[in-house]
């Protein structure tokens, strides 16, 4: 049977060093995580706080200082576990001289996928990234966007198990944008796990089912999305078709504990109140986790 | 030309001595590495843990080189072509015309031995262009990869280090392949059109011999028209049969057309001037003025490690003793080419050239018989013809291969000086038994070969650098290792601190002292650090010209261009050192792309 954790860190910790070996940046320090499968995972954190180079560390392109990397149970440097894994770069690292099908056919290639497979796979993701039209065009002539998108389907190529994704919606359009997200609820109803960073908040609201907030190099909050974001001591009342007249006795009514609602819950604020909560506050008091949104994640 | 004889050990006898030793020392290469792999990571995780890792690193790298997947190498080395041609290494193509057009202004057809100056600029200007390329092409791919971080989106996939480095060797090889054939057939063109000439002869300039005393009639004699800055000198026997004499290393076949009384002349191409004489060497001694044997001849000063001389007018010989000669290959006698130099101890007259003498000795009876007296000219390559049919001094007939071939295959052919004063130099190389011509075409090819092999060495070392260090650096280390590898010798002498006036340091001092270099310097602390330094510094020469491979070895450029045929045995046995070199180029390529951060 296999394990129910796809990536796993343990105390991982990266400290870059310059050419002669001394200390320049303690870029992660110490840090636990864990993407189940079938999840998706959101990395948070302002500039510079580590994401990037945690997603380097669990695909191998960096070697920890201490700790451990573990996808699908191997070392992130075993080289047999990209089989099963798609990475989408930060920007998209791609050969600017090729043209979509030659990148697609290239990266097919290096899976080992036979002709057939292959050619039949990479049509099939030009056209759901929406690039036919352009399909035999080198990419040093395409824009931003659309050389995100060939990232995209470079990822998928192998209809991995695990997406890495490195900023998924920068460079893309609104509608690039929703398509993404949608492409990424899609994966995951496939039972494909996804592994993504981000600071647009908005997106990882929208689509995580579990983040991690990092702030320089230490994590800060990890827990399910609703979890973290609802508010327990407000009550938030959502009523349709009332009168004004209607509204003030509402009020009273429930003033006096016995009305009739609509819709009693928790609200929740945005995603962007909390991060900028949480990074306020870790600027006050740095290296320690903020207390209130902890509390909040234990029910 | 320094003919290495060393080489030519057939192939099959040389195979298995050198796999011995090759694997001797990837063995301990392999030992080496694996210390200092443990040592470096001892030091980061302490001794235990380092040992742990040493051995999965082991594991890893026999995994990675044996389970290397084609299909990915094959993609990968068809990026690297891809990136090649987006590189315009047309553009090389090109260039290499025009150097091709200007040259054939400045190759003059009429020089003496043309064919040699075109050879050795064709194969010259190739190999300089090719392996810029391969610099090029090979250091500063991978390093931009990195930069860019292309290689962060491969290296995410299932590929291994091993097939990224293999992948980028071969794609560069093929392009260069590609290149080298296109050159090579451009300049085997080249060659042909640019010497290619004939001349005219007409009965007009022709006038007859003086007839013999009986008034027979003795034939005709003339010169033909000029082209290319020679003319050759025409002789036709009184049998109507005629033919032109050997000019500037060639000469022209002549037919002769009769109808009637009209005579008319046809002169064919130019023979002789792309050739691939096929050599047998001998082995060369010595003897001294008294006739006893000795290793060396005498130094006259200049060229001392290659040639040795010969006092004339003094039993002093030189003596080629030759094996496995036998009736079979040389029916009518032994062809015997030579090119002697000559020391002058009196000038004489320079154009008349110096007598020497040629003779056989059967080495098992003792017995020699002198063939004939001959006039040794500075540097010309002399042919000599050792009929069957010889004579000893008072008259008695003796026959080459009964009388003076030994039971064993063996003769001696000994050259002396018959003018006292004047001395005779040669080196093993410079007399052989013309055994045939090969095909030149095939020799030409050969000759490329040679390039390749060189092209491959520096792609696979220019790889094998960028996976650790910068574009640039990688450039500058490949290109410091390539001129290191030319001047092997050099760096090889220097190395066993045979050079005089001492090691870089000393030599240093001497400069600013300007002492001579064969005063011996003074003691001092001055002199002792030089001599520290030096050791140091020759330590270190030793190791590198132990690791650099010797460049200028694998080109065959002069042997194609002095007409050598370049044995099978030759081309085989470097095309193995090269594959033997590369191998573990590639595997420490890998190990350091395996062993650095991508991402870093
Ligand atoms: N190659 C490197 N050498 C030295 N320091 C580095 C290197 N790469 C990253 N860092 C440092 O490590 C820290 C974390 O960087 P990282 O790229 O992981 O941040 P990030 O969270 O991805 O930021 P962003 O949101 O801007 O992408 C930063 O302080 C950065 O300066
Ligand atoms: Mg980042």
């Amino acid at each position: 049977m296999q394990s129910d954790v796809v990536v796993e860190t343990q105390s991982l910790s990266k400290v870059y060093r310059d050419f002669w070996g001394r200390q320049k940046v303690r870029a992660l320090k110490a840090l636990d995580l864990e993407v189940r499968r079938g999840e998706i995972f959101g990395l948070l954190g302002p500039n510079g706080s580590g994401k990037t180079t945690t997603i380097k560390l669990i695909l191998g392109l960096l070697f920890p200082t201490s700790g451990k990397a573990l996808v699908f149970g191997k070392d992130a440097t075993e080289v047999t576990k990209n089989e099963r894994i798609g990475y989408l770069p930060e920007e998209s690292y791609l050969y600017r001289f090729l043209n979509a099908e030659e990148t697609l056919n290239f990266y097919g290639r290096l899976f080992n996928m036979p002709r057939a497979v292959r050619r039949q796979r990479v049509a099939d993701l030009i056209e759901m990234v929406g690039l036919d039209w352009a399909k035999r065009r080198q990419l040093k002539e395409y824009s931003k966007g659309m050389v995100r998108r060939i990232g995209l389907a470079q990822a998928l190529i192998n209809d991995p198990e695990l997406v890495v994704l490195d900023e998924p919606t920068t460079g893309l359009d609104p509608i690039g944008t929703r398509d993404m997200k949608d492409l990424i609820l899609k994966l995951r109803d496939e039972g494909k796990t996804i592994l993504m960073c981000s600071h647009l908040l908005a997106d990882v609201q929208d689509v995580c089912d579990r983040i991690a907030i990092l702030y320089q190099g230490e994590l800060k909050e990890m827990g399910r999305v609703d979890a973290l974001l609802s508010v327990r001591d407000v009550t938030e009342v959502r009523a349709a078709g009332l009168s004004a007249l209607a509204q003030e006795e509402l009020k009273q009514v429930i003033e006096r504990n016995n009305g009739h609602l609509l819709n009693m819950g928790n609200p929740t604020t945005t995603l962007e109140e909390l991060f900028l909560k949480i990074i306020h506050e870790s600027e006050e008091h740095p290296g320690r986790r903020v207390r209130g949104v902890q509390e909040a994640q234990k029910d | 030309m320094v003919i290495d004889l060393n080489d030519v050990i057939p192939f099959f006898h040389w195979l298995p001595g050198a796999l011995l030793y090759w694997l001797v020392i990837v063995a301990i290469v392999t030992g080496i590495a694996t210390v200092v792999a443990w040592l470096v990571a001892a030091v980061r995780h302490g001794p235990i843990v380092a040992m742990r890792l040493t051995w999965r690193l082991l594991c890893g790298a026999v995994d990675d080189l044996v389970r290397m997947s084609p299909r990915r190498v094959a993609a990968l080395a068809w990026l690297s072509i891809k990136e090649s041609i987006r590189r315009r290494v047309v553009i090389v193509f090109i260039v290499f015309i025009v150097i091709l057009s200007f040259a054939g202004w400045f190759l003059d057809p009429g020089s003496i031995n043309p064919g040699r100056l075109y050879l050795s600029f064709v194969l010259t200007a190739t190999s300089y262009l090719l392996l810029l390329l391969a610099l090029f092409l090979s250091t500063l791919s991978l390093p931009a990869d990195i930069k860019n971080r292309t290689l962060h989106t491969v290296v995410t996939k299932p590929v291994r280090a091993s097939e990224i480095v293999l992948g980028r060797i071969l794609g560069f090889a093929a392009v260069g392949t590609c290149l080298l054939v296109f050159m090579g057939v451009t300049c085997y063109v080249f060659v042909e059109r640019g010497l290619s000439h004939t001349h005219q002869l007409t009965a007009d300039d022709l006038r007859p011999l003086q007839s013999g005393p009986a008034g027979e009639p003795a034939g005709l004699q003339g010169y033909t028209s000029r082209a290319n800055r020679h003319r050759h000198k025409v002789i036709i026997d009184p049998s109507g049969e005629g033919r032109l004499e050997m000019e500037q290393g060639h000469w022209h076949r002549l037919t002769v057309h009769k109808e009637g009384d009209k005579v008319s002349y046809q002169i064919g191409p130019p023979e002789g001037m792309l050739l691939a004489r096929v050599p047998i060497y001998g082995k060369l001694s010595f003897r001294d003025r008294k006739g006893q044997v000795e290793a060396h001849g005498l130094n006259t000063g200049d060229e001392w490690t290659y040639r040795s001389y010969i006092e004339g007018g003094t039993l002093a010989a030189m003596v080629w003793k030759f094996q496995g000669v036998s009736e079979k290959d040389f029916p009518r006698g032994l062809p015997v080419e030579m090119t002697i130099g000559i020391f002058r101890t009196h000038k004489g007259n320079i154009e008349k050239g110096v007598p020497g003498s040629l003779a056989v000795r059967n080495p098992q009876t003792g017995e020699k018989v002198d063939v004939r007296i001959f006039e040794a000219k500075e540097y010309v390559t002399d042919v000599q013809f050792i009929p069957r049919q010889l004579h000893t001094a008072d008259g008695q007939p003796r026959d080459l291969f009964r009388d003076l071939v030994d039971d064993k295959g063996e003769v001696e052919i000994w050259l002396s000086c018959v003018v006292p004063q004047q001395y005779f130099g040669a080196a093993q190389g410079d007399l052989y038994l013309r055994a045939g011509d090969a095909s030149f075409p095939l020799n030409f090819a050969k000759g490329y070969l040679g390039i390749w092999l060189q092209m491959m060495l520096v792609i696979g070392l220019g790889v094998m650098f960028s996976t650790f260090l910068s574009g640039p650096v990688a450039l500058m280390t490949t290109l410091g290792t390539l001129i290191g590898g030319l001047s092997h010798e050099f760096m090889f002498k220097l190395a066993m601190g045979q050079t005089y006036g001492g090691g870089p340091a000393e030599s240093f001092i001497r400069m600013l002292t300007q002492d001579a270099v064969t005063v011996e310097m003074e003691p001092g602390l001055r002199t002792a650090t030089a001599q520290t330094v030096d050791a140091l510094t020759q330590f270190w020469m030793r190791l590198m010209a132990a690791v650099i491979p010797d460049f200028g070895h694998f080109s065959f450029a002069d042997y194609v261009a002095y007409g050598f045929n370049i044995s099978g045995d030759t081309a085989l046995t470097f095309t193995c050192r090269a594959m033997a070199y590369l191998l573990p180029v590639f595997v420490a390529g890998y190990l350091c792309l395996k062993t650095r951060e991508v991402a870093k």
